[in-house]
């Protein structure tokens, strides 16, 4: 028998409303001091299905519902109970840390595609135009490969300043309505942005007015905004936290399952 | 099957398409067992020596573009670039291991390269 981790909660009393876990067992909350952790038992999963996430993400997002949640990661087991205290006990103070800062805060994403071979085209086309500052003779093998990286390298960049300009506009209007938030900047030529924004659950209406007035101006931009979402990108551990560093797995498949 | 939860786009497949290429990039964790420990490692040695040569090779687009290398040295910079290169996709062919695999997730820190 294994002890199967859902998420940390702010509380230590009992969940009073049934959920059920992973292969429809139901879950409980493990008391520690004046926080709780909520677990199943079960066998060990043998199967890592897509189903199965979904459910781990389904038993965090009810418990969302009534507490402030810190998610576990997927498939976080334990052997018995008093190994899942002994970790309780370890990592106490950061968790009361973050269940403080994270209470009444919810997590949105925002995916924004751009055309990006179009403006890298673009920008090869002005390159051609325009004389180089800087000007590399190909009379050599070795300086005409210096010149064609040199060629590449100014378009990257070009390309990149003209992502941050695009990005700073965009999360300008965002982060009126936030309290923290995370940027990834082109992870493909094509997405633009993957962020992740912190919002206060009083404010979530602003922010999705926010992105919708953002989404219905005209241009070539695609957007995309999910959440609310447990806190899965704000929780910050001075140890190392295995346990809570796998969140995209949950979030992405999620995301997309819902597409 | 999720509750309360939104997801809004007017471009779902466009947007499915990106999650597909942001995920399928990374592995969490490298899977070695005693079949496949061999490329795990090499693949691990490949993208450490990859990211040193594209930072080498940034630092040189750098100073060519500060304007503070001359021809000569723009020519040396250029075949130890080029030999770096070519040694890596000689590397690659030899340990049967892509581009896109040439990459590890930091966690927290995102993506290495």
């Amino acid at each position: 028998m294994r002890i199967y981790t859902y998420a940390i909660i702010d509380s230590n009393n009992e969940i009073t409303a049934p959920i059920n876990g992973l292969e429809g067992i139901g879950v409980y909350n493990i008391p520690y001091r004046d926080i709780g952790i909520v677990v199943s038992e079960g066998e060990q999963i043998q199967d890592i299905t897509q189903e199965h996430i979904l459910k781990h993400e389904e038993v965090v997002e009810k418990l969302m519902e009534s507490f402030t949640v810190l998610p576990v990661s997927f498939l976080t087991l334990f052997k018995k109970e008093d190994d899942v205290l002994l970790m309780m006990q370890e990592y106490y103070s950061d968790f009361r840390e973050n269940l403080d800062r994270l209470r009444n805060k919810v997590e949105f994403g925002i995916k924004i595609i751009w055309p990006g071979e179009t403006i890298k085209n673009r920008i090869i086309e002005a390159s051609k135009k325009f004389n180089a500052d800087v000007t590399i003779p190909d009379n050599s093998p070795g300086k005409s490969f210096a010149k064609e990286k040199f060629e590449k390298y100014k378009i990257d960049k070009e390309f990149a300043e003209e992502a941050d300009r695009c990005i700073a506009l965009l999360d300008d209007f965002f982060s009126r309505f936030i309290t923290e938030k995370k940027l990834e900047k082109l992870k493909s030529d094509n997405l633009l942005l993957n962020a992740y924004y912190l919002v206060e659950k009083e404010k979530q209406v602003d922010f999705k007015e926010a992105f919708e007035r953002t989404r219905s101006t005209p241009g070539d931009l695609k957007f995309l905004l999910s959440g609310p979402w447990p806190p899965y990108n704000f929780i910050v551990l001075t140890k190392n936290g295995d346990m809570f560093n796998r969140k995209p797995i949950n979030q992405n498949l999620a995301e997309k399952n819902t597409l | 099957m999720t509750i309360n939860r939104i997801v809004e786009t007017d471009s779902p497949e466009a947007f499915i398409e990106e999650i597909e290429k942001i995920q399928g990039v990374l592995p969490k964790r490298i899977n070695a067992n005693s079949k496949n420990v061999e490329k795990g490692l090499s693949k691990l040695v490949l993208t450490l020596i990859e990211l040193i040569r594209k930072l080498l090779e940034k630092q040189a687009m750098r100073r060519i573009d500060a304007g503070s290398l001359s021809e000569e040295e723009i020519e040396r910079v250029g075949e130890t670039l080029m030999k770096l290169e070519n040694k890596m996709q000689e590397l690659k062919g030899v340990f049967g291991v892509s581009d896109e695999e040439l990459n590890l997730n930091l966690g927290p820190l995102g993506d290495l390269m």
